[in-house]
Formats: C-alpha cells, sequence, structure tokens
C-alpha cells in the first residue's frame, strides 16, 4: 500500500495538486467545496498513517477523540461557570497525551510511544490548548463539532504546522474568497511552492545532506584527539544552523502555499530571521506561528498573573522570569533532553540581557547607524547559530557518546 | 495590484515543465567528455562516477586508451607510487585501471555496477580485488547505502531476459535494503522478480522510460565531480619511479618509499594513518580483533552473483586476494586460523566453478612494506601485485570456461564452517 509522507517527492506534490484542482477550479467560481475538501484531507491523513505507520493511525484517531470530548466537555462548563481550578485541569488534561509521548524516550517506555505517539502531535496540541484558553477567556464561545474538526484535521499543516488560531482559520473557511484575492492566492501559492522546492530541495538538500554528515565527522574525528574540541565544529554549526532554516521553512512555505490552494491563509512562519536585528526580532521571524503561540498563550498570561498576584515588586524582574521561564517551557517542549533545555535556557537569558540591552541604548544615547545596524545583524546571526549548535544535540553526540 | 489572469500565473510553471521534460527526453547526447577528463575519472573514486553509467562507458570504448576495470574497496585509494594506476601510466602499458571501488563498496554493489557496463565486461578483461573484511558475519551492508544507484537497478531489471536463480538471489537481498522496500515503483517489479514471475510490458516500459529519464540525470551530473588525483598524485608519482619498467628497481624504490614513511610506529604502517586512526586508541585495540570472523557471511552469496555475472559475460577476470598487515593483525589479536580458512572458503569458491586467475597473497601480509596500513596494499604489495597484473592484460583476453554452481548462493554454504573437510565435501 502507499504511504505518502508529506511534502517529500516530487510524486506528492504532483498528486497533491490533482486532488485539489476540483476544489480550486470550484473557489475559481466563487464555491468552496466542503465536502470534497474533508475527503481529501482524510484520504491524505490515512496515507500519511497507514502501512507500517497504522499505529500512529489508530493513536491519532485516539488523541482526536479525546481532545474532542475535552474541549466540547469544556465549552460546555464555561458556558455556566469559570472555576480556575477546573480551566487548570482542562488544560492539564489536553497537554497529557503529548506530556507522555516525550516523556515516554527519557523513560523508555516503547509502548507508550507506540500507544500514543505520531507525527504531529505537538502541533494539534497546540491547537486544542488554544482553543482551551480562548474559550477560558469568553473568546470561543460555542463548540462547532464540525469545525473543530476541521481546524485541527487541516491537511496542510498537520505534520508540522504553521499553527493555526481556530476563529482566524473558521473565518477563512466559512468564507470563499472573490476571485481577484483567489487569483492573488495562487499567484503566491505558485511562488511559495517553487521558494519551497529551492529551501528543501535544493538548499537544505546540499547542507543536511551533502556537507553536514562530512562535516561531522570530520568534527568527531579530529575531536577524538583535541579533548572534544574541533575547527570543525564551526562548519558543522553554521551549516546544521542554515540547513535547519531552509528544511523547516521550505515544509512551512509548501504547507501555506497547500492552503492558499484551499482558499485558506495560513499565516506565514518565517520571515528571513536572520536579518534580526536583536534576539527578541528574531523571535517575531523565526517559527513565528509557534513563538507567537507561546507569547501570547505563556509569556503574557505569566506576566498578568504574576503582576496580579504581586510575586514581585519590580515590573523588570516580573518580565525578566517570565522571558526565562517562557523559553524552558518550549525547550522542554523539543524533548527531555539536556541540549533542548539548555537551548530554551540559551534563549531565556539571551532575551533578558537584550532586554537590557535595550534599555541601556534608550538611555545612554548609543549611536545608531547603518553600520552598527549590520553589526547588530551579524552578532545576532551568531548567536543564534551557536544556539543552533546546542540545540542540534551535535555536542551531545561528541562529548557524551 | 494589476489584474491577472490564470495564465499569467500558471503560464510560467507549465513552460518551465516543458522545458525540464525536454531537457530530460532529448534524444541526442548533451556532454562530451573528453579524453582528459576520462583520465582523471579512472582515478577519481567519485561517487556519482561510480553510480553513474555516462563516463564509465565513455572510458570503456575510449578507442585511443584501452581502461581496463579495476573492482575493488579501500585499497583502490591508497594511490601510493607502486599503485597500478601509477606504473600503467609510468610505463605506458597498453592498458590503464579504471578505479571502480572505495571504502565500503562490497559484491552486491559490484554486481549492480556490473551491470551498467556490461559491454566492457562482455569477453573483455578485468580485475577484481578481494578483502576478507568484506565476509563479515552481521551489517555486511551498512554502505550500501551510499553507493545505491537506481539507474544500476533499472539496468539490471532490463537486462533480465530469463530469471536466473541469481536474480532471484539479487532480488531478495535487494528488497531487504530501505531504498527499494520505500520506492513503490521497484519494489514491485522486484518482488514479481523474486516471486519468478515476468515483467509485464507496461514494466519494461516505465523501464526505459526511467532509464532515459536517469541516465540523462547521469549525463548532467556526474560530470560535475572532477578530481585532481590525477595531477596531484599520479603524475609526481611518475616522476619518482625508476625510468626503466624493472622490477628490481620498483621493488628498491618501494623499500626506500615504505622505510621513509613507515617512521613513527612499530607496525609499519603510514605514519598519516597511524598518527590520525591509531596512535590515540591504540592501548583500547590491542587485542581488539580476537572475535572477528570471516568465515561465515551472507557475503560469500553477493560473491557469488559477481562471479555468476563475470561467467554470463565470460570476462577474463583475475581476483587479487589482499592480505592483512601482520605485524597489526597479531598485536590486535586476529585469528590466524579463522583468517586462513576464510581465504580458503573465497579460493574454493573460485577454482571450483573454473576461476583460476587468482593472485592470492594472504600469506605476504607480514613482508617488508607490503601494506600501507592495516589491512590495505602498498608498496611492495603493489609490486608483487603488479608481477601477476602486467603479463595478465598483456597478453590480453583469453577464451574462459566458467561453469556456475548455483549452491553457492544458498544459506549453506554462507554458513558452511571452512574446515578443510567441510570445503571438500561441498558440491
Amino acid at each position: 500500500m502507499v504511504n505518502l509522507q508529506p511534502y517529500t517527492d516530487p510524486m506528492y506534490f504532483i498528486i497533491l495538486l490533482l486532488a485539489l484542482l476540483p476544489l480550486a477550479i470550484a473557489l475559481y467560481f466563487g464555491k468552496r467545496l466542503s465536502w470534497y475538501e474533508v475527503i481529501v484531507s482524510l484520504v491524505f491523513i490515512f496515507l500519511m498513517f497507514n502501512g507500517k505507520k497504522y499505529h500512529e493511525g489508530y493513536a491519532i484517531i485516539l488523541f482526536m477523540i479525546w481532545q474532542w470530548l475535552l474541549v466540547w466537555a469544556y465549552t460546555l462548563y464555561r458556558k455556566k461557570s469559570n472555576n480556575t481550578v477546573v480551566f487548570y485541569v482542562a488544560t492539564i488534561l489536553a497537554i497529557v497525551p503529548l506530556f507522555l509521548v516525550k516523556l515516554a524516550p527519557v523513560a523508555h517506555w516503547t509502548h507508550v510511544s507506540t500507544l500514543l505517539g505520531f507525527l504531529g502531535i505537538s502541533y494539534l496540541t497546540f491547537r486544542s490548548v488554544g482553543m482551551i484558553l480562548e474559550t477560558r477567556d469568553g473568546a470561543i464561545k460555542e463548540f462547532n463539532p464540525w469545525l473543530f474538526l476541521r481546524f485541527m484535521l487541516f491537511m496542510p499543516s498537520i505534520s508540522s504546522g504553521p499553527i493555526d488560531r481556530y476563529r482566524r482559520f473558521v473565518k477563512d473557511i466559512t468564507t470563499v474568497p472573490d476571485r481577484e484575492k483567489y487569483l492573488g492566492m495562487l499567484e503566491k501559492a505558485v511562488w511559495y511552492f517553487f521558494l519551497g522546492f529551492l529551501y528543501k530541495f535544493v538548499l537544505s538538500h546540499i547542507l543536511g545532506t551533502l556537507l553536514l554528515p562530512r562535516f561531522e565527522s570530520l568534527a568527531i574525528l579530529s575531536a577524538s584527539v583535541h579533548h572534544g574540541w574541533s575547527w570543525w565544529l564551526v562548519p558543522v554549526m553554521y551549516t546544521y544552523g542554515l540547513d535547519l532554516f531552509f528544511d523547516f521553512a521550505g515544509y512551512s512555505l509548501f504547507a501555506v502555499a497547500t492552503s492558499y490552494v484551499m482558499g485558506v491563509e495560513l499565516p506565514m512562519n518565517f520571515d528571513k530571521p536572520f536579518l534580526a536585528k536583536n534576539l527578541k526580532d528574531f523571535w517575531n521571524r523565526w517559527h513565528i506561528t509557534l513563538s507567537f503561540w507561546f507569547r501570547d498563550y505563556i509569556f503574557m498570561r505569566l506576566v498578568f498573573m504574576m503582576m496580579k498576584k504581586k510575586w514581585f515588586k519590580s515590573r523588570l524582574t516580573t518580565s525578566n522570569i517570565a522571558y526565562i521561564i517562557n523559553m524552558l517551557i518550549m525547550g522542554f517542549w523539543h524533548g527531555l533532553h539536556w541540549y533542548y533545555i539548555a537551548y530554551g535556557l540559551f534563549h531565556g537569558v539571551g532575551l533578558v540581557i537584550n532586554d537590557a540591552w535595550l534599555r541601556f541604548k534608550k538611555k545612554h544615547k548609543v549611536p545608531h547607524n547603518k553600520f552598527t545596524e549590520v553589526f547588530a545583524i551579524f552578532v545576532t546571526f551568531n548567536v543564534v547559530m551557536v544556539s543552533f549548535l546546542l540545540f542540534s544535540g551535535f555536542l551531545d553526540k561528541l562529548w557524551f557518546k | 495590484m494589476k489584474k491577472r489572469g490564470l495564465w499569467w500565473i500558471f503560464g510560467p510553471v507549465i513552460v518551465a515543465f516543458a522545458l525540464v521534460m525536454a531537457l530530460l527526453l532529448a534524444p541526442f547526447s548533451l556532454i562530451h567528455i573528453t579524453q582528459k577528463s576520462t583520465r582523471d575519472s579512472s582515478v577519481s573514486f567519485s561517487k556519482n562516477i561510480f553510480k553513474g553509467e555516462a563516463v564509465k562507458m565513455a572510458a570503456f570504448n575510449d578507442k585511443s586508451e584501452r581502461y581496463v576495470p579495476f573492482f575493488g574497496s579501500s585499497e583502490l585509494l591508497r594511490l601510493d607510487t607502486m599503485h597500478p594506476s601509477m606504473l600503467a601510466a609510468k610505463y605506458q602499458r597498453n592498458y590503464q585501471p579504471f578505479l571502480l571501488g572505495q571504502a565500503g563498496t562490497e559484491s552486491l554493489t559490484h554486481y549492480l555496477g556490473m551491470q551498467e557496463m556490461t559491454p566492457a565486461l562482455h569477453k573483455k578483461q578485468a580485475v577484481f580485488i578481494v578483502s576478507q573484511q568484506w565476509f563479515t558475519k552481521k551489517n555486511t551492508k551498512v554502505f550500501f547505502p551510499e553507493f545505491y544507484s537506481p539507474l544500476q537497478t533499472v539496468d539490471w531489471l532490463t537486462h533480465i531476459k530469463q530469471i536466473t536463480p541469481t536474480d532471484r538471489f539479487i532480488a531478495q537481498r535487494l528488497l531487504q535494503q530501505k531504498q527499494i522496500k520505500d520506492s513503490t515503483f521497484y519494489n514491485h517489479m522486484i518482488i514479481k522478480i523474486s516471486d519468478n514471475k515476468p515483467l509485464s510490458k507496461t514494466d519494461i516500459n516505465l523501464l526505459r522510460f526511467r532509464h532515459r529519464v536517469l541516465l540523462r540525470e547521469d549525463q548532467l551530473f556526474s560530470n560535475f565531480s572532477r578530481s585532481e588525483n590525477w595531477s596531484k598524485h599520479v603524475e609526481p608519482a611518475t616522476k619518482k619511479l625508476p625510468a626503466e619498467d624493472n622490477y628490481s628497481l620498483l621493488s628498491q624504490e618501494a623499500e626506500r618509499t615504505g622505510a621513509r614513511e613507515t617512521t613513527n610506529n612499530p607496525f609499519q604502517v603510514k605514519n598519516s594513518f597511524y598518527k590520525y586512526r591509531v596512535k590515540m586508541r591504540l592501548k583500547q585495540l590491542a587485542g581488539s580483533q580476537e572475535k572477528f570472523d570471516y568465515r561465515q557471511s551472507d557475503e560469500y552469496a553477493d560473491f557469488q552473483a559477481v562471479l555468476a555475472e563475470f561467467a554470463k559475460q565470460h570476462t577474463d577476470v583475475l581476483f587479487i586476494i589482499q592480505p592483512v598487515n601482520q605485524r597489526w593483525s597479531d598485536y590486535t589479536g586476529l585469528r590466524k586460523n579463522m583468517y586462513y580458512q576464510s581465504v580458503d572458503k573465497v579460493k574454493k569458491q573460485l577454482r571450483s566453478q573454473g576461476f583460476n586467475n587468482i593472485a592470492d597473497f594472504s600469506h605476504d601480509g607480514g613482508k617488508n612494506y607490503f601494506m600501507q596500513d592495516t589491512i590495505h596494499m602498498g608498496w611492495q604489495g603493489w609490486v608483487a601485485a603488479d608481477k601477476r597484473i602486467k603479463p595478465f592484460l598483456q597478453n590480453g583476453y583469453q577464451p574462459t570456461d566458467y561453469h556456475i554452481n548455483n549452491n553457492y548462493l544458498s544459506r549453506d554454504w554462507q554458513n558452511l564452517m571452512p574446515t578443510t573437510k567441510n570445503l571438500n565435501q561441498f558440491k
């Protein structure tokens, strides 16, 4: 039986676009074929999780039933009452499957991974947790089982985002863009597909498949004579960091382009992150839907809670603590390994320093011109690259394996 | 924004696809391979060239130079002064090796590689260097993915007229590999071969189409891999070699070079190799090879597939059995008895099927400067090999008389413990 992993080879794109053709033609003529869209999505999701990956198929069904009941139950409850404890319990229950799947490899629970794990569990969890939080806020008032499923299982972004927001998504999916707008979306879709091809199949291939393994083996070879250090770590760092970007940005472009063909304006995930002028700017440009999710649902809420409860006197301490907790949680989310957690801590501390510097700059009238901007971009880029080297886990392999 | 129609958006895409298809399917060759680039590629070890067909066939069809395929593995990379490529170039012999192999190439990879160069093997000569290290019990195919070439697989499939036991065996071997398992296209056809069912007309047509596209890709991309080995290694070496093609002079030069380049260790291992690959782990490596065993391995059956292909093409082959560095194997505790038994097993497989051109150096690993490092032939080793290679290739093609025994594909043979008695009994 055919198993189709999203956006992996030319055949996938041909099959995908042929399958979406009736949908696109209908949109062009001002109709949205909801049923057809759902069937195509389900077929593609099925082809992702069939064959040897059948256990992931069962896991996603189990997961969806769980989240569906949870969000439904919470919405019903929220209409009547608004107890904080209930809200926390609901959020924790929504995170439990993801938490177990992340814990499983460290605790060596292989059966948990096979039972609950599937490609994309993180991204689906983000979506449903987001819905619970917005229901708590009163922004989402009704539970529509049909729209919930379409939101959660929106095919283009099911495996690795971008992470959309429910209310935004529903607005798109329940309307039809007019012809001019849809043509504009198609034009962008073509551009994004081809840019994605360049990123993922050319640049990421050169960096990740051709260069990186060579640099890594040279680094390992030379580090074994030089107490764990080697100049080869420098090319390892840059190739890994750039590959990470081109691979993920390429994938995200495919997801966005596909959603445009389906008449949905999925948000973009990257905005020239390596041109960021400081770390804060970087997080506004890198994996945007994730970092905004963390900003809105973790950072802001933490700050708000800490201010309300007056844990710290100064607003500065509050925001600094919130930065570090926020980034640490992101680190833990990547996986329970020291290097992911160190990566989170690195960025948390980095943001604190970044903030301090910005305040210092304001106060002391530090010169600002074209040259300092280029310098800022250069420094930010290199700081980010160092953090990606940490993130890659290569140091773990080099030193502890 | 200016109003744009569908044609504006999709026109360029359609044109681009049409151009790519035209490029891939154009019925004429798009490259010109010069004699210099052929010479460079004969010592390039480029993976693209190894996996491809265009450059290799251009070399074997070269009118001005007779390129002979040298199959082997990592020893071919040891481009020292007495390497076969250097000797042939220096003394303007009537042949020039085309080196096919590098670290990790074993029989299965060579079998597939031979599929795309059958005209170069048919009633022609070849040299095949065997390393006992191929014949390990487990993980014999770890490097296979690196050298896997869809083009070769297509060549193999299209060459099958009547499904032979070798074809079925190769099919089963390939079906264990991830690249094949994951590809619906190949998986489906190779399962047919493994089930002894001929391919359909559609299959053949699909294969022809695929071959055309892959060959074009090969023509376009394998030319990219430039190698400077010829100018960096072969040319300087030819300046160092004695002017006259004379074995006592060559041997003296080999002795001198060997002595000069193995000064930092007692194993007569080349200095650079010792420094980077051995020195820091020297203590851990003592006795590290006591458990090595080359006597039972599925590699014996893969090797049989290679022999069957040589027989099918009536190729006149010289087999070279490479020794191990005895000083090193004594230190690491490689069992001599085990090693010689595995050599006997290879030789039995060769002799009993009529492959009688065997240069067995397995007993020479202790001679001075015979090895360049732990398991690869070097200076004196290459001179000794040349004493067999030169007459073999200069005499030219001799008609062959091989008689293939398919029992050598069996598990019984793969797992046979090669005691003298067992080897004599195996039929």
